[in-house]
């Protein structure tokens, strides 16, 4: 990540002579990437925000309304819901999956004869899509039989609906999503464990160091690369929320599911308000963006490259 | 060299507890590893065990985990109940596609960005990460009109919805995350190999195709894998551009099938076992290179 920011090389770039440039070479290679960005990525990004100004079915023309969609979402009531919930599962399962993970994938990181087999279960739900994940999460948070009621109840606890109760429909959906997501945060713990050399944490510990010593002197501060890395993705992830609220709350979600991306599916390809859809999705970025310039500027703080 | 007959035994016996307490330490944390294995695993094979039971088997109290008679004809139940066969079909060609689409065009974009020298390169590399940075689904409605801009000599619409076509041909153009992935990989091969190649009168072409591709195979590899598995698993772009029952693919029509037989476990389980069946295939068979490919790539640095 480093290399991010560090710029490559300045002697040879300066050098000038020889090889200046691969220009027209460079065309060739980005082109795909080139049109990509122009019409499928960023340039729609552009797009969105052109289309969030107008009022617009896809039948009929375009009506330029100008800021009229920003003001009907500041007072519409299922989106201020949405932005909510979509904050909350955020706050709760980004900090709550990373440290989970830590946890496991420092256990992990032992030799014991059948490790592998161990790994390979925490990794499962990571390759199976969200909608087949989704489909047995119902069944055992179901109301009617479901596992998770009939284990409750046989300490006396009573039927709960968890995927319909206001109070446990969101935080069910979040457990269910830090199952999921764990695999991945351990794979890239466990590398960054496997980069820590074993003669520094041996040195810290002929010096005296107890475990929790070297967790919070060596391990933890290597490891922040890692942690900066899949904070990132978890944050990018949770902010993505769709598949899961698609599956779970069907017809549609309630005030208590509801997630930002699933108001822009709603809005944009139920109701086709591509206008309004657009204008959502505009705050939507700007919230990511502002969240991820905040986390990347903070890394000079926090994280310590090798 | 100070040490005396004292200290040694007491270090010694200090050793001892200090390796008995390590050993303790360890059986408990296997012994934690494994229940939480479990519950890693107690989702399937609750999955596995609905699916072969009957329609009344899965309420009994208390619940079961093997059922009295293995019902197998669930699976052809389920298989038929839909046109699961052409699901499948639908996705395996997707996820091909995106996957050959994603390695040329993020291979190239990467070798650009690590090995070639041009102007813009720190902004555009900058450009591209942002759009790793921001939700795809914050351009889903510019992207659904260009592709229903788009004329399709097929399609009843005329333009591209209702069509496979926006489900692969973006894999095509580029990528954030797999661009980021191989130039991870890209700059860590030495500079030196190319620049020998140039003074011996190789074109950067060339370069890419014999010395970058071949090198970095462990990374395509994993790169290949991520890319199948989010094609493969992808639900809010079929759901958005498909229409005909024909068209879809396993996960929009598994999500139909659940729409259909609500309540029905054994039939929805056998479907969701079925549907995630390739992808732990291919997990099984190429974890190895899945793990590898992150321990080498995601984060180095």
């Amino acid at each position: 990540m480093t290399a991010l920011t560090r710029p490559r090389r300045p002697a040879a770039r300066r050098g000038g002579g020889g090889r200046s440039s691969d220009g027209r070479w460079a065309l060739l290679f980005l082109g795909p990437t080139l049109l990509g960005l122009a019409v499928l990525s960023a340039g729609p990004i552009l797009a969105t925000l052109a289309i969030s100004l107008t009022d617009w079915d896809l039948l009929t023309a375009p009506k330029f309304s100008g800021l009229d969609n920003y003001l009907q979402l500041l007072s519409d009531h299922r989106f201020q819901v949405a932005l909510r919930n979509t904050f909350f599962y955020t706050i709760v399962s980004v900090p709550l999956g990373l440290v989970i993970a830590l946890g496991l994938a420092m256990a992990l990181n032992t030799k014991v004869r059948g490790i592998a087999f161990i790994r390979t279960a925490y990794f499962l739900p990571v390759v199976t899509s969200t909608i087949a994940i989704a489909l047995v999460w119902q069944w055992i948070y179901s109301a009617n039989g479901g596992l998770l009621n009939e284990i409750l109840g046989a300490f006396g606890i009573p039927t709960q609906k968890f995927l319909s109760d206001p109070t446990l429909a969101l935080p069910s959906i979040i457990a269910m999503s830090i199952w999921q997501g764990l695999g991945i945060n351990i794979i890239i713990f466990l590398a960054g464990l496997q980069g820590i050399p074993a003669d520094l944490l041996d040195a810290a510990g002929v010096d005296g160091a107890g475990s929790w010593a070297r967790f919070r002197h060596v391990t933890l501060p290597l490891l922040t690369p890692s942690i900066f890395f899949t904070t990132v993705l978890s944050l990018i992830s949770s902010f993505q929320v769709f598949d899961q609220i698609y599956v779970l709350a069907k017809p549609k979600p309630t005030e208590w599911t509801i997630t930002v991306v699933y108001f822009i599916y709603e809005n944009g390809f139920r109701f086709f308000k591509m206008g309004y859809a657009s204008a959502a999705s505009w705050v939507l970025f700007l919230i990511v963006a502002l969240f991820t310039a905040i986390y990347f500027w903070s890394q000079n703080r926090w994280v310590h490259y090798q | 060299m100070r040490a005396t007959a004292e200290t040694v035994p007491q270090a010694a016996s200090r050793a001892q507890l200090a390796r008995r307490l390590r050993t303790v330490r360890r059986a408990v944390l296997v012994g934690l590893l494994i229940a939480g294995g479990l519950v890693m695993i107690a989702p399937f094979a609750w999955m596995i065990s609905t699916s072969l039971k009957t329609r009344a088997e899965v309420f009994v109290t208390p619940p079961t985990l093997i059922p009295i008679v293995p019902q197998w004809h669930n699976y052809a139940d389920m298989w038929n109940a839909l046109p699961f066969a052409s699901f499948f079909l639908n996705s395996f060609k997707l996820a091909i596609l995106n996957t050959v689409g994603q390695l040329v065009s993020c291979s190239m974009a990467a070798f650009a960005f690590s090995a070639l020298r041009f102007r813009f390169r720190e902004p555009l590399f900058a450009l591209l990460l942002v759009t790793l940075i921001i939700p795809f689904q914050v351009v889903l409605v510019p992207n659904f009109v260009l592709y229903r801009l788009l004329p399709h000599p097929f399609s009843e619409s005329g333009n591209w919805i209702g069509t496979h076509e926006p489900l692969w041909v973006g894999a095509f153009l580029g990528g954030a995350f797999g661009t980021f992935l191989l130039r991870q990989f890209f700059l860590a091969i030495p500079h030196e190999l190319g620049d020998a190649a140039r003074v011996d009168g190789a074109n950067p072409w060339q370069i890419y195709r014999h010395i970058y591709l071949p090198l970095a195979k462990p990374a395509l590899a994993t790169l290949a894998i991520f890319t199948f598995m989010w094609s493969w698993n992808d639900l809010i772009d079929p759901v958005i551009y498909l229409r005909d029952i024909q068209t879809l693919t396993v996960t929009a029509g598994l999500s139909l099938f659940q729409g259909q037989y609500v309540g029905r476990w054994p039939l929805l389980m056998a479907g969701a076992l079925v549907s995630v069946l390739p992808m732990i295939l291919l997990f099984i068979v190429a974890q190895r290179q899945f793990v590898r490919g992150i321990a080498l790539t995601g984060i180095k640095g």
